[in-house]
């Protein structure tokens, strides 16, 4: 006969801290009220996360749910017994307060390395000065909040991974959190406002991840620099305040990013490249980039140059992704494109994989399509995915005439 | 109702964002896998628990770390002799189904999508095993293994009440009841302890505010130098004072100190304070019933709601008295609805009287109400000494008064010096209505029902059973 044994209060403390870890907060709380051993077990998790699975709503008064809320953060920092590695809080109702100066105010006391507080909705919160003074901190992310760093602010001197979004901070504040946080490996930033120059030093940084309104973009020191995707989400096309005197975008951009791996570039940011004069090559070939998606409209003239300067310059693409811009699409290109004639030859030697999509069949973007075909000795997919369903039988007629230089390649028309 | 909202983290604006987080992720592992040496096909010696020796492949048995220590830092398992043994968490059951995993996993070709249908596989078994396979795991520091244990162990925790989990694992229950009580957390969804500690807090702000206050109208305060026969002409007039309610008679017996400010705006505030004043017999009755704290006090505060208007109009009839009296203390302003029509005047006028019955009924009766109440509770360490008074002590906290409540001390205990000692103990005692705190206060300090003390004369002799 088997004798019930309890097996699972009996393993050690780690993996218990580990399972209370993983389950919501409120189920873990509630194990304290399991038998005696497990009373304060919880008490030592080291993560805390605060979202909507707290609790269920079942009030529509948000006075009512905020303070719930409030209340059940108090609790449980004040009954939680241990360091706090992980503090998020990401819950709907919880507007930027004095409660949530009051949490960070007691976690700067601990060691906490990971924090994330996404204030839903609302003025943008301003972060306490405290906040500054997380020494351990790793890991930071924040959503709808005002950075105002004291004059003593150094800087996080451990942190690796800063994602900010919808923030508001100071072009001096921006800069100087970069260049502050020698670790800094992974960097994201969307919607910023404050700040319009993208001054960049960040030796051991990885990963640049930007979407936003900015003039200007400049790396200094980033050789480790591999993944970037970067999305200008204003027209820059007829600012002239850019472009006056402006070097060549384009060079500069890319004198700084020797290794890059992996490029995104979105929304309007071809058109910020294409300020300046643009070069039919980069000076020094991108030789790691095996990964390049781009957001254009193919009947601009700069745009196509930029695409096609890229294109040149990165001989060991293995994948392309090209997207159409919508807004872009009703104006009517020119009857010869850029992509049509015949001498633009150009090897990717190592293309396998390529998408198309948000287009329109119009005859540039035919002529890009033939032009990829006709030069992808390895291809093996392209898949074409037009915005919507006009004129979608002459796109497939058309594609099916293109000569392919790869005879494994696969040409696959999904609908819209 | 769950309202899902779902993390802002996997909203589809976010979408681009998470992939090429994921994409960078992937990419620092692939650089890892190019880094494992290549080892030729060879086996290694472990002697399990039981004592029984096996060779086990050497990839499959190095996906271990605690093997794989073992063998390159202390040159076991390479032959019979010097097999490694196991640590004691690992049974050759769980052994055997750690090697299964190591060596599923172990192959470097495998896709994500088929490591994560095996895992999930894999962990369908019974918790016992589960629990077991997690310590095997951890001891020989195979942390994917443990990390799937835990979260498999987790999922099967959450959402479960307590007793279900009890009854999983086979834990005992062995809280007792006072360590079940205790609000250790605030999450859990007994909306009764919600409610409770709403009231309670909100009362403890009150009484602050009050306590401001107190200090604050202390300057306004004028003597009111009538003669106390003047004062007392009121009680005497009218009625026989047999059926007077209960806070009729109290109101004009204010102290000395009895404020004297602007008609309009105290008389409405007084009219308030008195209105709030009215202890609910309802509520007595009730709570013979049921001893569940909450229920009767919502049922006070529905009932006091009644009463207040019924005040109101007793009021109009003694308006000189207004003027007369006046608490020290303010109360919060409370939206009052002076006006109720002719029927529900009626049926207050009728819930007047039979309080008042009550209060004037048997004292022993009360007595035993009081104590039989006390102890369906947490107990109150209510004790009743030699002469039938009740001696409170102060206990745990559970029960919250009534902003109204306290005011009726305030006002029937106006000229006695106790008064904090008093709040004290009703704030620490438990009581289901205010009556019954001012029961057990009369005979605390030996005071009469109405509150004069027995040296005074001016009172009816207190009521025996008759």
């Amino acid at each position: 006969m088997d004798k019930e044994v309890d097996r699972i209060s009996n393993l050690p403390a780690h993996v218990l801290d580990q399972i209370l870890s993983i389950l919501p907060i409120r189920d873990a709380v509630r194990t304290s009220n399991l038998s005696r051993k497990w009373r304060y077990n919880w008490s030592h998790i080291p993560h805390l996360v605060f979202d909507y699975r707290v609790f269920s709503i079942t009030s529509k008064d948000e006075t009512v749910i905020k303070n719930k809320l409030v209340n059940i953060i108090d609790h449980v920092l004040l009954l939680h017994n241990g360091p706090v590695y992980k503090f998020k809080l990401s819950h709907s109702k919880i507007l930027g307060c004095s409660d949530i100066d009051r949490w960070i105010l007691h976690l700067s006391r601990g060691s906490t390395e990971e924090f994330i507080l996404l204030i839903w909705r609302g003025q943008r919160y301003k972060l306490p000065s405290c906040l500054f003074s997380f020494g351990n901190l790793i890991h930071l992310k924040l959503f709808n909040c005002l950075l105002k760093p004291p004059l003593a602010f150094k800087g996080f001197r451990n942190l690796k991974n800063l994602d900010i979004q919808y923030v508001t901070l100071a072009q001096e504040v921006f800069e100087n959190l970069i260049s502050s946080c020698p670790l800094l490996e992974r960097l994201t930033l969307i919607n910023f406002d404050g700040f319009t120059h993208l001054k960049i030093n960040a030796p051991n940084l990885q990963l640049f991840d930007v979407g936003g309104v900015f003039d200007d973009v400049s790396f200094e020191n980033n050789s480790l620099l591999t993944l970037v995707s970067i999305g200008l989400y204003k027209n820059v096309k007829n600012d002239w305040n850019m472009s006056r005197g402006s070097s060549s975008k384009l060079l500069s951009f890319f004198v700084n990013l020797p290794h890059i791996r992996r490029l995104e570039i979105q929304s309007y940011f071809i058109k910020y490249l294409a300020i300046g004069k643009i070069p039919s090559n980069l000076p020094k070939p991108c030789m790691d980039l095996n990964y390049i998606s781009i957001r254009m409209n193919f009947n601009d003239f700069e745009e196509n140059s930029v695409a096609f300067c890229l294109l040149k310059s990165c001989p060991n693409l293995q994948e392309i992704e090209m997207l159409g811009r919508l807004e872009e699409q009703a104006v009517v290109g020119p009857l010869t494109s850029f992509w049509g004639d015949d001498h633009w030859k150009c090897l990717f030697g190592q293309l396998r994989l390529v998408k198309i999509a948000d287009i329109s069949g119009t005859r540039s973007e035919l002529d890009f399509m033939k032009f990829l075909l006709s030069n992808s000795p390895v291809l093996e997919q392209m898949t074409v995915k037009p915005a919507s369903n006009e004129g979608g039988l002459e796109l497939v007629k058309e594609l099916l005439r293109f000569r392919r230089a790869s005879i494994q390649a696969e040409v696959i028309y999904m609908g819209p | 109702m769950m309202e899902d909202l779902g993390d802002l983290d996997s909203s589809p604006y976010c979408e681009p964002r998470r992939r090429l987080l994921d994409i960078f992720c992937l990419m620092s592992e692939v650089d890892m896998a190019v880094i494992q040496p290549e080892m030729m096909k060879s086996y290694i010696w472990i002697q399990t628990t039981d004592g029984a020796i096996q060779q086990v492949e050497q990839e499959v048995a190095m996906f271990c770390p605690m093997i794989c220590q073992e063998v390159i830092h202390k040159g076991m398992g390479s032959s019979k002799n010097c097999a490694v043994s196991l640590p004691q968490r690992v049974s050759p059951a769980m052994f055997s189904l750690i090697l299964d995993y190591c060596r599923f996993h172990q192959v470097p070709g495998r896709s994500n999508k088929e490591r994560k249908s095996f895992d999930e596989k894999f962990v369908r078994m019974d918790t016992k095993r589960l629990c077991e396979l997690t310590s095997a795991a951890d001891s020989l520091q195979l942390k994917p293994l443990v990390d799937l244990t835990s979260r498999s162990l987790a999922r099967i925790i959450e959402g479960k009440t307590p007793e279900e989990i009890r009854e999983i694992f086979h834990l005992p229950d062995d809280l007792t009841e006072e360590e079940k009580l205790e609000p250790l957390k605030n999450t859990t969804d007994d909306p009764r302890i919600r409610l409770l500690n709403r009231l309670y807090a909100k009362k403890r702000k009150e009484l602050k505010e009050r306590e401001k206050l107190k200090d604050v109208e202390a300057e306004e305060e004028h003597v009111d130098d009538r003669s106390v026969d003047d004062l007392l002409s009121f009680i005497n007039g009218g009625d026989g004072g047999m059926l007077k309610p209960y806070w009729k008679q109290e109101i004009f017996f204010s102290d000395s100190k009895a404020i004297k400010t602007s008609k309009n705006k105290k008389k409405h505030r007084k009219r308030k304070d008195l209105q709030k004043c009215a202890p609910s017999n309802e509520a007595i009755e009730t709570h013979k019933k049921e001893s569940n704290t909450v229920s009767s006090l919502c049922h006070n505060v529905g009932v006091d709601q009644k009463l207040k208007s019924s005040l109101s109009e007793t009021l109009e009839l003694q308006d000189v008295a207004d003027e007369v009296f006046a608490p020290r203390v303010e109360f919060d302003d409370v939206d009052i609805d002076d006006e109720i029509d002719p029927a529900l005047k009626e049926e207050i006028d009728r819930e007047v009287e039979d309080f008042a019955r009550i209060l004037n009924s048997d004292w022993p009766e009360r007595m035993q109400e009081l104590l039989s109440l006390g102890q369906e509770r947490r107990p109150t360490h209510l004790s009743v000494n030699g002469n039938g008074a009740l001696k409170g002590h102060g206990s745990m906290p559970s029960f919250p008064l009534n902003i109204d409540h306290l005011s009726q001390l305030r006002i029937v205990f106006s000229l006695t010096p106790e008064l904090d000692e008093i709040e004290e103990i009703f704030i620490h005692g438990r009581y289901s209505s205010a009556q019954n705190a001012i029961f057990v206060a009369c005979n605390f300090f030996k005071l009469c029902d109405c509150g004069h003390r027995p040296e005074s004369t001016e009172c009816q002799p207190r009521r025996r059973a008759g």
